[in-house]
């Protein structure tokens, strides 16, 4: 089983460490420097700064968890998504932007690969865990909105991460295909229609 | 009957809603607002909430297990969206 997370950042980084002890070979994408800033809200520690997020992450999984993993440095494109992403049994989008998130959605679909997707709300208020069959990536109100940064949703962050662990675990051992919305109070289960558009 | 779920400022709620027409996205917007302000919606009762609030809102809509219209609306999710 082959589990290629394309973005490593808050929600792929945390992601991915919550599902270190699966069956399978964990692959992380992602072309992007780990810095400073990004210790607060990532699962990066002081070390990883300077490296590229994919490799510092494989270097953390082996020399902090003994996990074996692989790490693709790059941005994922429409020339090499083909050689990254082939090969996946499932692709989780953790991207955080639409293009990004458009690229792997349209891959998925043509090759008919389990892909999954968490995001979050800019305000740090509100998180989605959904399949690519109801997923449509959301355009940002203003040009240039600010991400999260600096730890300020690492609440909601670390609720969304153990979500959407748990909808990658719930489908690699039973096959189910879970969706969630998740607030600070709750992750709400979202049941939908086999055939639903 | 369908069941429109409001998620706002962290809070995420069921309501029913008995609709006997098609209604717009904007109509849905409009509808929540006053949904809320009039309390009808459990743990949410804005009384002041603005006219606009949901105006970047996104609806999203589905067919429950049992065919029961289920409409969602919710914040983007854009999280760095270019």
């Amino acid at each position: 089983m082959r589990i290629v997370f394309c973005g490593v950042g808050a929600i792929g980084s945390a992601t991915a460490v919550l599902c270190r002890n699966l069956e399978g070979s964990l692959v992380f994408v992602d072309f992007d420097r780990v810095e400073s800033k990004n210790l607060l809200a990532q699962a990066y520690v002081k070390p990883s700064v300077g490296k590229n997020k994919a490799e510092a992450l494989k270097l953390q999984f082996l020399n902090l968890h003994g996990v074996k993993t692989e790490a693709f440095g790059v941005r994922l494109t429409r020339d090499n998504v083909a050689t990254l992403c082939g090969g996946a049994d499932l692709l989780v989008d953790a991207f955080d932007n639409q293009d990004g998130r458009r690229l792997l959605s349209d891959f998925a679909r043509q090759t008919t690969t389990p892909l999954i997707h968490g995001a979050v709300a800019a305000d740090g208020t509100f998180g989605l865990v959904r399949w690519d069959e109801h997923f449509v990536p959301d355009a940002e109100d203003n040009p240039g909105q600010p991400t999260c940064e600096g730890g300020a949703h690492l609440p909601l962050l670390g609720l969304l991460s153990a979500t959407l662990a748990r909808a990658i675990q719930d489908f690699l051992k039973h096959g189910v295909k879970r969706d969630s919305f998740v607030t600070l109070g709750a992750v709400t289960p979202t049941p939908y229609a086999a055939s639903s558009t | 009957m369908a069941n429109l779920n409001i998620t706002y400022d962290g809070m995420s709620a069921d309501v029913s809603l008995e609709l006997d027409r098609p209604v717009s996205d904007g109509d849905l917007r409009r509808i929540a607002v006053e949904l809320i302000r009039s309390g009808e919606v459990p743990g949410m009762q804005l009384t002041q909430m603005r006219p606009d609030a949901f105006q970047h809102y996104v609806v999203d809509r589905f067919r429950g297990p049992r065919g029961e219209e289920r409409i969602y609306l919710r914040p983007k999710v854009p999280f760095g969206a270019r």
